[in-house]
């Protein structure tokens, strides 16, 4: 045992994995023979490539999930996670990627849902806003407890979940990529809250795949790869080639754009004063100009919501503005529908593969060949030349590196990257004029990443303007020539990407700064 | 994936025998001779050449049907018209018969065609509205089907019945227009070879043409097709219309194979054990042929045994509606050891 209160004592283990193990049903391994301990007081990251298995491990601690071998010990003791009420109980929270408070409902309703405080049969409101009230002064977080969360800035939204997952006497904090939804001036904010929570004796696991932050934040580094642990150790002892290579297993180069003159490009696409005024707030635009170049990759930044939906719907003819013009190379587009936009030469790689990008049932040569399955290659009158598909199916597999089983498999069978890169080949192959990605490389590994960034850099050497939408700055920055930056539906700047910065972009993103 | 349609298919006529054993043996043990019941249902219907000859009757209609909900159903269009335009075309159909003196090989199609287009409207309409109003399909399909029957009923009445019949019912077909038997002591005629090679050309339909695709995609439900830029409220409406003019030509069929004057007074029921129908095919055109002809085989073998001992008929609806719990319980056929069971261990899923 352990002395209280002696300072050089060895440092106590809060939790130890001992080689779990994770086989989903399908014969899918995510985990296999994880073993190592998070000391009480650090701050863990877990780093790892998506589908690594990190956030499969941290849903097993969380009681979402159960593994299919090995122990979790929780301060020395052996204890079976059945569910994630157990894990509130035992002291272990958790925040998601994906918020799970309900938008309509109060800050203090959130919070309470599941544990009301009653009077009665009803249910205590005001001791629900004071609970509120307490937690946020005790952890210094923010937070208004009658604000209706869906009113809430995401990192608003963010400090919510912190507290939710706070407030059962919580010991140990699981975060899920916490910045990707952030700004940097945001993220920067969240780190110092995490500091103090730790000051205050929370043990915190944060799951990322950026490095600085990792450096920013962290003590101690778990890196998985491929369901295994591959490192375990203290940061400070690691340099970041290190644990970059870890990371990847291989050197990934990344692909680099060169910079370029374009002024003299002739315009693809271009916007005049378009407006959006109906439809899902977060869609709106207010008299939007933009132009795209041929050969130019023109990048918006914004915070989530802030208008780029609607701009990508206006762009792929989902919906025609109720005011302004859009024209594509001189012919106007806008009462276009989305097959006039498709036949002028536009693609779209959506930012939801298996909602819009694909069907998720059917089989991949079906969601290749979708969209071209009417080109006379293909077909013989009304038939489909199916040992023709087949063949161009598998074409793209190969070049797009797609890993599966074979070409009948149906989509959802995909690991998410290897979709995306599918969906990927589709677009890209149609030797596009005009190309939008909306989130090319949310949820996928970095090897994926680095394939699609790749054939984007090839696709706008070739001449075709690419529109990018995403809410990595580090992928912004890194394709982009130009960017725009977007806030409440109005384009805030138009900026020259001369070695542009996220600190540059932070102020325009959230509007405290307008172009003059 | 073919190892996965051949696993869902074994699981389905797995069931299929478990639920028939599970509502007959209680039921069979309630009369003094059990086995006897039994027997007669399971293996009566196979004792003779009529009686498997009823099999086929009975399944003719409903293989039609049965097409055209899975085609509708497969848009993503969830339209019940069938049982309306199947009356409708039935009663079209012998309308024409008796209206227009043609020869019989022109005026037979010519009938079946008329049927099919006015049919079709019990099924179109609704998916006219759904493109124009956004009004549910399934509940207007359904609304319909009684407006058709009400429709039919007044033509019956006032323009094609025949005063000299003792019961409501037209007059008599000129023979030349009637389908002759195929195998002697049976009724089956050329319209159940009809229906086998629609439902193939279904299956090349669906799965082998550009326009099969675009029905596929637009039925998935998501934004796909529209990302697509495919126009689907168009192609939705098309097949609506086209899964109304084969349940009309089913009618027709069936008015022409099976009757010799036009008597129905309400809807006939095809519509309904053609839902059934594609539901236990799992929306499948070619599973369509299997299922048909259970459906038909449970409802000769209810016959028997009502016949022989008065085991009330209602046991081959109970059956039928079990046999669906157990097939539309996606939860069963998602159970992965119950699949692993039957597809055979296969490791290693792509990742």
């Amino acid at each position: 045992m352990q002395m209280t209160g002696d300072e050089t004592a060895p440092q106590k283990a809060l939790v130890e994995f001992r080689e779990i193990g994770k086989t989903y049903p399908n014969g899918t391994v995510a985990l296999r023979n994880v073993s190592f301990q998070v000391i009480e007081g650090d701050i863990l990251a877990v780093c790892g490539e998506n589908g690594a298995g990190k956030s499969t491990l941290m849903k097993i601690l969380a009681g979402i999930e159960q593994p299919t071998q090995g122990t979790i010990h929780y301060e020395g003791r052996q204890r079976r996670i059945a569910d994630p009420n157990v894990a509130g109980d035992m002291g272990i929270g958790m925040v998601h990627q994906h918020f799970s408070l309900i938008r309509s409902l109060s800050v203090a309703e959130n919070l309470a849902l599941g544990q009301e405080p009653r009077r009665g049969l009803l249910i205590d409101r005001r001791a629900a806003a004071d609970r509120v009230r307490e937690l946020a002064q005790k952890f210094s977080l923010d937070v208004d407890p009658n604000t209706k969360v869906g009113s809430l800035s995401v990192a608003a939204q963010q400090k919510v979940e912190i507290l939710k997952a706070l407030s059962r006497n919580t010991r140990l904090l699981i975060l899920d990529e916490p910045s990707a939804v952030l700004t940097p001036q945001e993220t920067q904010e969240l780190f110092v809250q995490l500091r103090s929570l730790r000051a205050r004796g929370v043990t915190i696991i944060f799951i990322s795949h950026k490095l600085h932050e990792v450096r920013a934040l962290a003590n101690r580094i778990t890196v998985i790869r491929s369901g295994e642990v591959v490192e375990d150790g203290v940061l400070s002892e690691m340099s970041d080639a290190a644990i970059s290579k870890l990371v990847m297993g291989v050197d990934v180069t990344r692909a680099s754009r060169n910079q370029r003159d374009l002024s003299a490009a002739t315009p693809v696409v271009v916007v005049k004063k378009a407006t959006l005024a109906t439809g899902d707030a977060d869609r709106r635009i207010n008299a939007i100009d933009l132009t795209i170049r041929a050969g130019e990759i023109l990048g918006i930044a914004g915070v989530d919501g802030s208008g780029q939906e609607g701009v990508v719907d206006l762009l792929c003819g989902n919906v025609q503005p109720d005011e302004g013009d859009i024209a594509l190379l001189g012919k106007p587009m806008a009462l276009a529908t989305t097959l006039d936009w498709r036949r002028a030469g536009m693609a779209h790689l959506p930012g939801d593969r298996f909602q819009i990008g694909g069907a998720p049932h059917m089989s991949l040569v079906d969601n290749v060949m979708a969209g071209s399955h009417r080109d006379k290659q293909f077909t013989r009158g009304p038939f489909l030349r199916v040992g023709a598909m087949v063949a161009r199916t598998n074409e793209l597999i190969k070049t797009f590196n797609v890993r599966c089983l074979g070409p009948r498999e149906p989509l959802n069978s995909l690991s998410g990257g290897n979709a995306q890169k599918l969906v990927a080949a589709r677009e890209f192959s149609s030797n596009p004029k005009f190309l939008i990605v909306n989130q090319p490389t949310r949820g996928i590994d970095v090897a994926a990443a680095a394939m699609i960034h790749g054939e984007l850099l090839r696709l706008s050497q070739n001449g075709t303007a690419i529109l990018l939408v995403t809410s990595d700055l580090d992928e912004l920055l890194q394709l982009s020539d130009r960017v725009a930056v977007i806030f409440d539906g109005r384009i805030a700047i138009v900026l020259e990407n001369d070695g542009l910065t996220p600190e540059r972009l932070g102020p325009f993103m959230l509007g405290l700064e307008k172009a003059s | 994936m073919i190892r996965a349609a051949f696993a869902s298919t074994a699981i389905t006529a797995g069931f299929c025998l478990f639920v028939l054993l599970v509502v007959l043996v209680p039921v069979a043990l309630l009369y003094p001779e059990p086995g006897e019941v039994l027997s007669r249902f399971l293996l009566g219907p196979f004792e003779k050449t009529r009686y498997m000859g009823n099999i086929v009757e009975l399944a003719t209609p409903s293989m039609l049907t049965a097409l055209a909900v899975v085609l509708m159903f497969r848009c993503g269009a969830f339209n019940l018209g069938v049982e309306g335009s199947f009356f409708l075309g039935g009663l079209t159909t012998a309308a024409m018969v008796l209206w227009m003196p043609l020869p019989p090989l022109v005026g037979i199609p010519l009938a079946l065609l008329a049927g099919a287009i006015v049919g079709s409207l019990v099924c179109g309409i609704p998916g006219i509205v759904k493109a124009t109003t956004g009004a549910s399909e399934l509940v207007s399909s359904l609304m319909l089907n009684y407006a058709a029957v009400f429709i039919g009923l007044f033509v019956l009445n006032y323009y094609l019945r025949d005063p000299t019949a003792a019961m409501l019912s037209s007059g008599r077909f000129p023979a030349e227009y009637r389908f002759e038997s195929l195998i002697p002591r049976t009724r089956i005629h050329i319209g159940s070879i009809v229906a086998v090679a629609a439902c193939i050309i279904g299956a090349i339909y669906l799965n082998r043409t550009s326009q099969g695709l675009e029905v596929r995609i637009s039925g998935t439900g998501n934004d796909f097709s529209r990302h697509l830029g495919l126009n689907s409220v168009a192609l939705n409406i098309r097949i609506q219309v086209i899964g109304g003019m084969i349940a009309a030509f089913a009618g027709g069929i069936e008015m022409l194979g099976l009757y010799s004057r036009f008597t129905w007074q309400n809807t006939t029921g095809n519509g309904w054990t053609g839902v059934i129908v594609a539901i236990i095919a799992r929306d499948n055109p070619i599973l369509i042929i299997p299922a048909a002809l259970f459906i038909g085989y449970l409802q000769v073998g209810g016959d028997l045994v009502s016949r022989a001992f008065g085991v009330p008929t209602e046991i081959v609806s109970l059956i039928q509606a079990l046999v669906m719990i157990c097939v539309t319980s996606v939860a069963i056929f998602q159970h992965p050891a119950l699949r692993k069971f039957v597809q055979g261990d296969r490791g290693g899923a792509a990742q």
